[in-house]
C-alpha cells in the first residue's frame, strides 16, 4: 500500500478566487462589504434605509444573494442602486466564483461601494471569503441576546456587526448589552451599531457614516 | 450545510493527485476538520458515501481528524488552543487574537494500491 501526503486545503480554491476577486477590488478602488445574518434579521430594510444615502456620496451596487427569487434585488433597485440577483437554488451560502461571474456584469472603475447580502444564514457563510474589506453581521434584538455566543464563527471574523430592530427592546426579554458584551467575547474587535426605527423613521445614520468613511480611507490609500 | 461542496473539492484534490499514477485502488482518504470549520463529520462521511458510489474512491474509507483553533494573541504573539468563548491568552489575559487555524479542511493523505 503507499501512503500519499497530500496536505492540501479543501478551500485553496475558493480562497484562491477571493484573492481574484480582492485584486479586483483594489485595482479599481472599490470597497467591499459582505454582509451576513439570519433570515429576518433586517438586512434588506437595513439596505434599503441606508442606500439612498450611501449613494449619494459614493457610487454604489448591491449584489444579492437568496435561494430564490429576485425580490431582494426588486427591493434594492426601488432605492436607485443597482442589484443584481444571486439565486443559490438551495445553496446555503455565496462563494467567491458566484461574485466573479456578477462582477462581469459591472463597471468596477466607476463604482466605490459593492454591498453583497448573503445567504440569510449565521453559519455557513462565515466559512467562504468572497474577498471583502469588511465583514458586516446584522443582528436583530429579537433573535435573542446570546445569538452571538450561539453562533460565534460568524462573529469571529467580522468587523462590524448590526443590531438592528432595538425600538422592539421594551416588548421582548432581551438585553442589548448583554447582547454586546457576548459579541465582544466573541470578537473585542468588532464595531457595534444599533438601528431603531421610531415614527417611521429608521435611524441608522452612524452605519452610513462609517461605511463612507471606510470606502474613503480605502480610496485615499 | 456546505458538507456537500467540502466532499465535491475533496473528490477533485484526490483525482488532481492520482493523476499519473497507477491507482488501482484508494483505501482511505484522511481529512483533518477545523474545529470552527463549521463543516459536521457525520454529514462529510455522508457526503462521501453518497458520493463515491463510482469512481476511484468507489469503497473507500474516510477518516475524519479533528483540527483544534490555534489563535495568536494580538498583545504578547503568544499561540494557544482556545477552549470555547471568550478566547483569553493564558499568558497576558488579552481577549485581542487571530484565528491561526481550525477553520480550514485539509485533505491530509490517500492510502491506494498501485500497480
Amino acid at each position: 500500500m503507499t501512503r500519499l501526503d497530500i496536505k492540501q486545503d479543501l478551500s485553496s480554491l475558493s480562497n484562491r478566487k477571493a484573492a481574484e476577486n480582492r485584486n479586483k477590488f483594489n485595482t479599481n478602488g472599490v470597497y467591499v462589504i459582505n454582509m451576513m445574518g439570519s433570515p429576518g434579521a433586517g438586512k434588506t430594510t437595513l439596505l434599503e434605509n441606508i442606500l439612498p444615502k450611501l449613494s449619494a456620496h459614493v457610487r454604489t451596487a448591491v449584489i444579492e444573494g437568496d435561494l430564490a427569487t429576485r425580490n431582494d434585488a426588486l427591493r434594492i433597485e426601488k432605492t436607485g442602486v443597482t442589484a443584481l440577483q444571486i439565486n443559490t437554488n438551495g445553496g446555503c451560502h455565496l462563494d467567491a466564483k458566484m461574485i466573479e461571474k456578477q462582477l462581469l456584469k459591472l463597471e468596477l472603475d466607476s463604482l466605490d461601494l459593492i454591498i453583497i447580502e448573503n445567504v440569510g444564514n449565521l453559519v455557513c457563510p462565515a466559512s467562504f471569503d468572497l474577498g471583502e474589506d469588511m465583514r458586516m453581521v446584522v443582528l436583530s434584538v429579537a433573535e435573542g441576546e446570546d445569538k452571538p455566543v450561539k453562533y460565534p464563527t460568524a462573529f469571529l471574523n467580522a468587523n462590524t456587526a448590526v443590531i438592528t430592530k432595538t425600538d422592539l427592546l421594551p416588548y421582548i426579554d432581551a438585553d442589548v448589552h448583554v447582547m454586546k458584551k457576548y459579541i465582544a467575547e466573541i470578537n473585542p474587535k468588532v464595531i457595534v451599531f444599533e438601528t431603531t426605527k421610531k415614527d417611521g423613521v429608521y435611524a441608522a445614520d452612524q452605519v452610513v457614516e462609517y461605511i463612507i468613511e471606510q470606502v474613503k480611507l480605502k480610496q485615499s490609500r | 450545510m456546505h458538507e456537500t461542496v467540502l466532499m465535491q473539492n475533496l473528490i477533485t484534490t484526490v483525482a488532481q493527485a492520482l493523476e499519473n499514477r497507477n491507482v488501482v485502488r484508494v483505501n482511505r482518504v484522511t481529512i483533518s476538520v477545523g474545529e470552527l470549520a463549521n463543516a459536521l463529520p457525520d454529514a462529510l462521511s455522508f457526503a462521501f458515501e453518497a458520493m463515491t458510489r463510482d469512481g476511484i474512491l468507489k469503497g473507500a474509507e474516510l477518516e475524519i481528524e479533528s483540527l483544534p483553533a490555534v489563535a495568536r494573541c494580538d498583545a504578547c504573539g503568544h499561540e494557544y488552543r482556545t477552549d470555547g468563548f471568550p478566547i483569553v491568552c493564558p499568558v497576558c489575559k488579552s481577549t485581542g487574537f487571530r484565528i491561526i487555524s481550525g477553520e480550514e479542511v485539509y485533505v491530509q493523505s490517500i492510502d491506494c494500491e498501485e500497480e
